[in-house]
């Protein structure tokens, strides 16, 4: 017979708030960076990539 | 048989409580706003058209940059700010926030806001970025802070850089604006924060912070306060005398400079009790509106000349 394993790391409902908020908030600023990168792209067209020194 | 058991410590593993606000705490909002507030003046009065897009995110990357500059002054100064009453409710110090996770959300920041305005950008920009937020967390908070009471002075130069990297941003290159604007707020910074030194210096001399009423004393402050005030003053006006900013912003800045003074010279003059601390608080306050309305002129000509260049 298997012996039953411990539970583990269980978080308390505030852990979990607090962790879905933080990872709310990661996408969020993930999606404003590509969003920014998009819109540059669209604005500089292919002189994004010319950038002299 | 031995007190001491021989079983290995295991500690739970800590799970982390801090929310979005105490990340958005660390990277110190209000001192966020008065950066992106120069850095838009510094964008705007430059010469050219800059793109709405590229302005918008030259500002958003200077402001996280800022951010993350707070965050790595907070990973460094927890033990300062754990003992000072106005610093003591900082993420850090309470443990909502570990030094650890500070120091790794400053660090990706700073890499992020660098390399994004580099990339989107141009590198000149970039490089003066990477430089604000060097000198503010090293030459400033590991070094300075805790060494000599030349700290805020030499340590101005990070807060004065925002608007000249905006410039930077705007044109590629740097010329004699972004310098003024860049010497405005360096010389305002020792008035500032004297002036607030001399109403916390308890919570600074509690922390060790070598601040300059805990060093040479309250008197001699006072006097130093004076005395940047009135080269302030000079220096505000300068763009002005020099043909650089025009006769608007010069009048004010003379009317807003002689405030300031009359201010300075109230703090020197007041040095016993209730009334000195009164001053020193006035002073404070006054010198946040000063570089405010100064740098709100100068955007506010550009709003009005693109305004009438529009009608015309």
């Amino acid at each position: 017979m298997d012996e039953e394993q411990p539970p583990g790391i269980v978080l308390t409902e505030a852990q979990k708030k607090k962790r879905r908020e933080r990872s709310i908030a990661i996408a969020l600023a993930l999606g404003v960076l590509v969003v920014l990168f998009f819109a540059v792209t669209l604005v500089k067209g292919p002189a994004v990539l010319n950038r002299p020194m | 048989m031995s007190i001491v058991e021989n079983h290995p410590l295991t500690l739970p593993p800590r799970i982390s409580e801090a929310g979005v606000g105490d990340y958005i705490a660390l990277l110190k909002p209000r001192v966020m706003s008065l950066v992106v507030f120069t850095a838009l003046v510094g964008l705007l009065i430059a010469p050219g058209h800059v793109h709405p897009v590229l302005a918008i995110t030259s500002i958003l990357c200077i402001a996280v940059g800022a951010g993350a500059s707070g965050a790595l002054n907070m990973w460094y100064d927890a033990d300062i700010d754990a003992l000072m009453s106005r610093t003591a409710k900082r993420p850090v110090p309470t443990g909502r926030v570990t030094p650890q996770e500070a120091l790794a959300f400053g660090l990706i920041l700073s890499f992020f806001s660098v390399t994004t305005l580099g990339t989107l950008v141009n590198w000149v920009a970039g490089g003066l970025l990477a430089f604000t937020i060097f000198f503010y967390a090293v030459i400033y908070t590991m070094w300075l802070k805790r060494w000599t009471a030349q700290n805020i002075v030499i340590g101005g130069a990070a807060g004065a850089l925002p608007p000249v990297v905006a410039w930077a941003a705007a044109t590629g290159s740097l010329s004699a604006e972004p310098i003024f604007l860049f010497l405005i707020i360096f010389f305002w910074t020792p008035p500032h924060f004297w002036a607030l030194a001399l109403f916390r210096s308890d919570d600074y001399a509690r922390a060790g912070v070598p601040m300059l009423p805990v060093v040479a004393g309250p008197d001699a402050t006072r006097l130093q306060i004076l005395l940047y005030t009135v080269v302030l003053v000079a220096v505000a006006a300068a763009p002005w005398a020099l043909g650089y900013f025009d006769a608007v912003y010069g009048v004010s800045s003379l009317l807003l400079g002689g405030w300031m003074l009359w201010l300075a010279i109230d703090v020197y003059r007041r040095r016993e009790g209730k009334q000195a601390v009164r001053a020193a608080r006035r002073l404070f306050a006054f010198s946040l509106l000063y570089l405010f309305a100064l740098f709100a002129i100068l955007l506010l000509e550009v709003v009005v000349a693109a305004a009438l260049a529009q009608f015309a």
